[in-house]
């Protein structure tokens, strides 16, 4: 039996008073004390603890321990010490208070009452919400994928004299400017760099293994052909590993010069074979001509990085 | 607020008219009081300043980003001419640049030490699960904003640690080639990779930090803090107090401190730009932001190469480590939360700990041998 908020407490001698709030331990969020409001003691409430109702007859009624005398000796309430649990946060607080005033009802409206299939209305209205969102799904999509996807560019771009190769076996930046036309902008010149190898012919053996390099577009046609005995080889500038610039370095370990991506240390021979590091594949030969007078051109082509394969991107 | 006593023998003032009405209508006094007085179990404490923290640095990185975008062009062509602009020519704007610049790394350092205490202290135990799900979810986001913001500038730094950032996604299984093209707006970075990073870093994120931070401050409040993990319900009543006054006192000294740490790093070392991006590096030794070194330092080593070790590297061990992390207390079910008993976790935590520290020093001491 719950007694309510507003039962009368009675001693064995006789009424005390009335439950005028109770107090909730906020840690155990069980009930510590009621505070009993004095028969005609111009309001004086006192907090008396939880353990010291004896027993409730019914739900108007508490039954207090000891007698009238004893509950006077009870502390009276000091409201200052307290707030309401409208005035604090405490997290499942409701979930344990076992003070239940019962149900508290509104009436349905009367309209309401006669709608018989509630559950159809919400399935509808998330149906109606799903037929407003689902067509936005494929042009959104479309509309962000636009400038994925480009058409390879096989322009060919100038790079430099081949002159300027003195030594064999021995990597040579060129520096080239290359226009860029993207979307709505205007063209921009952009830097980028090649690095030339005048190769022997045991390097040209370690790159093309004797035979020519075709390169294609995006159809599937051959654009142009590296021949497998070209003296000189043009690597991109962008390192198969994750796309990083390296350079031609002696090292302590090679003297003779490597190829080294100072980003995670991948080495590379003037073939473009690894030597160390965490490459997972050779440095990737671009499409490169060269004409009489030793001018050189190639196709700015770029592979994807980190990948076995070449993968082509541009 | 409770203190204070409601009745006043004089007329209310317009002021305490105005506050009346408008209390009226919000019940503003009501939730003041419902913010306000949320028991702390145990008592305030420093340790639990680091979440009010982060919303402060959060709150001034969003203020110094507005304030940013007042002169900031995202186009290639004017991002990085821009960027020069607000350093060397508006006034102030080397200290709001640099603000924004070392508060990001402040979010990061304490979005560790956030997670590092709630992880000690055994606060992402039954009943706050969702709390911490939520948490790793806002780490991915700060992440993702100082990824993103990076490439702003638009100089040397920002371009190539966007490149090498872009391929790593791109190891992704399934999804990584839309993913990378999608990020980069093409095969290739450009004005595309600019305008998506910048919407991403100005809109999308925000929108989705301020979601997610009030979801997770809703869960911690529905759960309730978690407080220390010794001591009796008595010890622990004793010592409870209320969110306010000492709990805000703590928290609001301790960003004061983080302000003030913030704006000397500003002062000391105000935000500097290399040459504008190029696909040409030159002599640049690409490298990220401090704080994803210790992966840029894991790639290089040799288990990690070769396509396989990459993926292995980049994606499998920390999409690993985010999956464990995420997966933590529906594994670690045991409601022991003193971290002195939790031997397991006390290990794990200081050799990950380590291990972070160890890659971003080699990292730092791979420069010299580099330069």
């Amino acid at each position: 039996m719950q007694p309510k908020i507003t039962a009368n407490a009675r001693c064995v001698d006789g009424e005390v008073g009335s439950i005028a709030k109770i107090i909730v331990d906020p840690l155990s969020h069980e009930i510590s004390h009621v505070v009993i409001r004095e028969r005609g003691g111009q309001g004086v409430e006192r907090q008396v603890p939880i353990d010291q109702i004896q027993a409730v007859p019914n739900e108007e009624e508490v039954l207090l321990q000891g007698s009238t005398d004893t509950f006077r000796q009870w502390p009276v309430l000091n409201r200052g010490d307290y707030v309401t649990i409208h005035e604090v946060e405490i997290a499942h607080l409701e979930d344990h208070l076992h003070v239940a005033p019962g149900e508290i009802l509104v009436p349905y409206p009367r309209l309401e009452q006669a709608v018989p299939r509630r559950s159809f209305f919400a399935n509808m209205t998330h149906a109606i919400g799903a037929l407003i969102a689902l067509p936005l799904v494929f042009p959104v999509l479309k509309y962000l994928m636009q400038p994925m996807y480009r058409p390879f560019d096989n322009t060919w771009f100038p790079v430099g004299n081949v002159r300027k190769v003195k030594k064999e076996n021995i990597g040579y930046q060129f520096k080239y400017t290359r226009g860029f036309k993207e979307a709505f902008m205007p063209e921009q010149h952009i830097e980028k760099n090649i690095w030339v190898v005048k190769a022997t012919p045991a390097v040209q053996q370690a790159i093309y293994g004797g035979k020519d390099r075709k390169f294609y577009d995006d159809k599937g046609n051959v654009v142009w052909v590296n021949k497998a005995n070209a003296t000189h080889i043009g690597f991109s500038g962008k390192c198969p590993h994750l796309g990083c610039g390296y350079k031609w370095r002696r090292t302590k370990n090679y003297p003779d010069g490597v190829f080294l991506c100072p980003c995670h240390l991948s080495i590379y021979d003037e073939a473009g074979k690894v030597l160390d590091g965490p490459a997972p594949r050779p440095l990737d030969v671009l499409p490169l001509q060269v004409n009489a007078v030793g001018d050189m051109k190639i196709i700015d082509v770029e592979y994807k990085a980190g990948v076995k394969n070449q993968i082509r991107l541009l | 607020m409770n203190g204070s006593s409601p009745h006043t023998p004089n007329e209310p003032n317009a002021f305490e008219k105005v506050v009346a009405f408008v209390d009226e209508r919000v019940g503003l006094k009501t939730i003041q009081a419902k913010v306000l007085n949320e028991p702390v179990p145990g008592g305030s404490r420093w340790a639990y300043a680091f979440g009010s923290c982060l919303l402060f640095i959060f709150i001034m990185q969003v203020v110094t980003g507005i304030l940013l975008m007042f002169y900031y062009v995202p186009s290639i062509d004017h991002a990085y001419m821009s960027t020069q602009y607000i350093i060397h020519e508006v006034d102030y704007g080397w200290f709001l640049l640099s603000y924004h610049f070392w508060g990001s790394s402040a979010m990061v350092v304490m979005v560790f030490a956030h997670m590092s205490q709630v992880f000690l202290w055994g606060a992402y135990k039954k009943p706050r699960e969702l709390v911490w799900l939520v948490g790793l979810a806002l780490f991915g986001l700060v992440m993702a904003f100082g990824f993103t913001g990076y490439l702003l500038p638009w100089d040397q730094r920002a371009y190539w640690a966007t490149v090498v950032g872009v391929e790593i996604m791109d190891k992704t299984p399934i999804i990584g080639d839309f993913l990378a093209r999608f990020l980069k707006g093409g095969p290739t970075p450009g004005q595309m990779t600019l305008s998506r990073f910048f919407v991403i870093h100005v809109m999308v994120l925000p929108a989705g930090l301020m979601g997610l931070a009030g979801l997770h401050i809703f869960l911690f409040r529905k759960a309730g803090p978690a407080g220390p993990f010794r001591g009796t319900p008595e010890q622990l009543k004793a010592k409870t107090d209320y969110f306010f006054p000492r709990q805000i006192w703590k928290d609001i000294v301790a960003m004061a401190s983080v302000f003030l740490i913030i704006c000397s790093l500003a002062f000391i070392e105000p935000v500097v730009l290399l040459e504008e991006a190029t696909p040409d590096p030159g002599d640049y030794h690409p490298e990220p932001e401090w704080y994803f070194l210790f992966l840029f330092q894991m790639l290089r080593l040799k288990i990690f190469s070769g396509e396989f070790g990459q993926f292995l590297g980049a994606i499998a061990i920390p999409g690993a480590f985010l999956a464990f992390l995420a997966a933590l207390p529906f594994l670690d079910r045991s409601p022991e939360r003193d971290i002195f008993k939790r031997p397991l976790a006390l290990i794990g935590w200081i050799v990950i700990m380590a291990g972070i520290l160890l890659f971003t020093v080699s990292a730092i001491l791979n420069r010299e041998f580099l330069d």
